[in-house]
């Protein structure tokens, strides 16, 4: 499945977000199994499974990750599993360690500072995806892929690392009460 | 040509919404003329307290006339059942300060002993509450249509499906189960032509939801949802009544059906009194003799409350993380839900958002009229401007792994109807069978999630480990139910599964409760079935014509003729009484019919693809078939 096809988009990785939200929603009025309730049966299951699809390839496009790796299976990257940078390796295990310790000593304003610091070098990583994206040709070859499937790699590392930050933060909503 | 008789649309049946509540329910429809209205009974009230007591006769009383048989009949009034819907029968929750006979402390379902020997299930117990509203209904306005049953937002799969089952069980048609908040907001947006982003806060008798939604041009998408389905008023009035009685000291009284009852009643009446009071005094006469005297202060209420909507708070921050936003992006907070009504509830909600939340909808009765909205667009016979609700699964749905890990198939906030797939392999050389296990929820381990269902694919041949591939498809439709199948991609080996839902009542289970609930039960389902199958007919036979006469162009002259011969088979079928004919005819009218749907299909992406509404589409179309309808020649009857 081609989520940008699906959903009448080019395939960029910097994609006019409102542009999405519109054809999204002109499809599914289009689709939406409410709009199909007095339709013959045949018609009801065809439109049930294209809502599926739309909201398939909506998923995909309107997360930035989820995106990033659409687009390189589409330009034909084959490569599996994240890319250990060992550079990155070091730097995210230095981060999650400094947050661990944040975590255990309850301090939440260390673990907002380490969140802000992750969340310029994910804006940082998702600008050079969006310029290295940018610059690839519509044939380029899968050895150019390499750059990309990397950035996306940091980009994914840094979004895991943001999630478990969600986690820390909903915890220390009790931290004040048992402190 | 004679059509099947076709009525007024006048006279048609009216569809209704149903806000099925812990506390109390009520139905509401929209009316030829005007906004939504709710039903009320004989004493001009709209709720109806959602109270079923069960008699020695066998007679069931439902609403206030059952509230008022609780303090005499503690163990055979049932109340707050919408907390035990889709629950385990050794869920603890299931047993706070609930005085019944419960049958078994075991099990997928709770099970209930009432008088008249009788045991009676949550989804029965529902269906009562159901068939009130459905009598109510029909006594005000005549024959009714189709109903569409709010659930909270929050609500798992199980659920839901006790919801729906309860729904067949009081003989309605359930055209859809609808998020209540997305039903409060639809009120709210229709009502005030509203756009821009909204949080819905309702908290109800014993459930928590809230929802972070859009409103854009008639489309009303659902970007986050969040809650808790067992935190409610109830909760405020348990802890009241808690306090309550431990002041009584004697244990005895303390577990006393009759006086928790009373207890609790006097709790709830002290919450609603400190809504407008600052301290109230209560002196509760007891049942065993003796009475109670208790002052509870606003302060001491709110102090006991608070740990409460810190709960919620926690929901709505999540629901906002979700969403990708801040309380500053909010246009509007909506207040839904009874329990909103105590100050200090309300308070917070302001301090959360930062904003002073819109109630002008009496919060008791938004969630209704949004389901008779949604009902009326659904049956086709709203007169307003189509709206479209984009919703969302609530918890994220899952395949237990080795090592009891959770693999998210689908995550929480995927906009339905949804589908996904997720490929497993075999762990040991010459595995013939897999065992799976479907759970909900957020946590890492299948334990700590909601266990669903668990079924067997059996028949795979034997190979070495890791090499069969097992595709396990999660599907969940408009209702937010979800359907799964599964297939073995190397043999072709695919089954549709037959899911054993670890809570909640099978099909076959809801089918013979159906079976007992008539008295000829073979041929009532007879005729039940083939008044079915003439609907059936007759709305194919409707949309059928309509698809010929639209799109003319998009079919040649055989296969139009073909269709047409097989819809002239399901008209003159749906005249005979054999149900089985019906369907087999439909089943063929249906296979011929197949490739000009598809063709309708692609044509309709096409158009919203570059933009062009349907409405445009309609006005063109409509315009185009009144040149075509007297010339396409027309088989007769």
């Amino acid at each position: 499945m081609d989520p940008f096809a699906t959903l009448g988009m080019p395939r960029e990785y910097a994609l006019d977000s409102e542009e999405l939200e519109r054809k999204y929603r002109d499809l599914q009025r289009a689709l939406h199994p409410d709009r199909h309730v007095n339709a013959t049966p045949a018609e009801r299951r065809i439109a049930l499974s294209k809502a599926v699809e739309v909201n398939e390839a909506y998923r995909v496009l309107r997360d930035d990750v989820r995106r990033a790796d659409g687009l390189l299976r589409l330009l034909g990257y084959t490569g599996k599993g994240d890319i250990a940078d060992p550079e990155l390796l070091m730097e995210v295990m230095e981060l999650r360690e400094a947050l661990s310790e944040a975590k255990q000593g309850k301090d939440l304003p260390q673990v907002q500072k380490l969140a802000s610091k992750v969340q310029s070098l994910a804006t940082t990583t998702r600008r050079e995806l969006a310029a290295t994206f940018g610059e690839l040709p519509a044939d380029a070859a899968p050895i150019a892929l390499a750059k990309p499937a990397e950035l996306l790699s940091r980009l994914k590392y840094y979004k895991r690392f943001l999630d478990e930050v969600n986690v820390i933060e909903d915890e220390a909503l009790t931290w004040t009460k048992a402190g | 040509m004679a059509l099947l008789q076709i009525s007024d649309p006048g006279a048609r049946p009216t569809p209704i919404g149903i806000d099925l509540g812990t506390t109390n329910s009520l139905v509401a429809y929209v009316p030829l003329v005007g906004g939504p209205a709710t039903v009320r009974d004989c004493d001009n009230e709209a709720l109806v307290p959602s109270v079923v007591t069960y008699k020695d006769d066998g007679s069931v009383i439902v609403g206030r006339a059952a509230k008022a048989l609780a303090i005499e009949h503690p163990r055979d009034t049932i109340s707050s059942i919408k907390r035990m819907m889709g629950r385990g029968a050794d869920d603890p929750e299931t047993h706070r300060l609930a005085p019944y006979r419960f049958a078994t402390r075991e099990g997928a379902v709770v099970k209930i002993a009432v008088a008249g020997d009788r045991v009676v299930t949550p989804v029965e117990v529902s269906a009562e509450i159901l068939r009130e509203l459905y009598q109510l209904a029909e006594d005000a306005l005549g024959p009714v249509g189709g109903a569409v049953i709010t659930v909270p937002a929050y609500f798992d799969d199980a659920q839901r499906q006790a919801t729906r089952d309860a729904g067949r069980l009081a003989g309605l048609e359930v055209l859809r189960l609808l998020n209540e908040p997305t039903a409060a907001a639809l009120a709210y947006g229709l009502d005030s032509k509203q756009k821009g982003t909204f949080a819905v806060y309702d908290l109800g008798g014993g459930t928590f939801d809230v929802t972070i939604l859009q409103l854009d041009d008639g489309v009303f998408q659902v970007r986050s949802t969040g809650g808790d389905s067992q935190l409610g008023g109830d909760d405020m009035d348990r802890a009241l009544a808690e306090q309550l009685l431990a002041q009584l000291k004697d244990e005895a009284i303390q577990s006393d059906p009759g006086t928790v009852r009373a207890i609790m009643d006097g709790a709830r009446a002290i919450k609603h009194a400190l809504t407008d009071r600052d301290a109230v005094d209560l002196e509760l006469e007891l049942p065993k003799g003796g009475a109670l005297h208790a002052r509870v202060t606003r302060a001491e209420f709110d102090a006991l409350v608070r740990p409460l909507c810190e709960r919620t708070g926690l929901a709505c921050r999540r629901a906002l993380r979700d969403a990708g936003m801040s309380p500053t992006d909010l246009d509007g907070v909506i207040l839904v839900g009874g329990s909103t009504r105590v100050p200090c509830v309300r308070a917070y909600v302001e301090e959360l958002f930062g904003k002073v939340p819109l109630d002008s909808i009496d919060p008791d009765q938004v969630v209704a009229m949004g389901a008779a909205i949604q009902a009326d667009q659904l049956a086709g016979n709203s007169q307003n401007e189509q709206v479209l609700l984009l919703d969302v699964l609530p918890l994220s749905l899952g395949i237990e792994a080795m090592g009891g890990v959770v693999e998210k198939i689908l995550p929480r906030n995927t906009p339905i109807p949804a589908g996904a797939a997720q490929v497993f392999t075999t762990y040991a050389d010459n595995q013939t069978g897999f065992e799976l296990h479907v759970v909900q929820g957020e946590r890492e381990t299948a334990e700590a999630c909601r266990s669903l269902a668990r079924f067997t694919l059996r028949g795979i041949p034997p190979m070495p480990a890791g090499l069969a591939r097992l595709e396990v498809r999660f599907e969940v439709d408009a209702d937010g139910l979800l359907h799964v199948s599964a297939h073995e991609q190397t043999t072709g080996i695919k089954q549709m599964i037959e899911v054993k839902p670890s809570y909640g009542l099978s099909d076959d289970e809801v089918e013979r409760m159906l079976l007992d609930a008539y008295d000829h039960a073979e041929t009532d389902v007879t005729v039940r079935s083939l008044r079915e199958q003439r609907v059936d007919a007759e709305r194919i036979a409707v949309a059928t014509r309509n698809a010929l006469d639209q799109d003319a162009a998009l079919i040649d002259e055989a296969e139009r003729l073909d269709i047409e011969a097989k819809l002239a088979g399901v008209i003159d079928a749906a005249r005979g009484d054999n149900h089985h004919l019906i369907a087999s005819r439909i089943e063929e009218l249906d296979h011929v019919s197949r490739n000009f749907a598809g063709r309708r299909m692609d044509r309709s992406i096409k158009q919203a693809l570059a933009g062009q509404r349907l409405s445009d589409v309609e006005r063109d179309t409509a315009h185009a078939e009144g040149t075509d309808r007297h010339t396409s020649p027309r088989k007769d009857e």
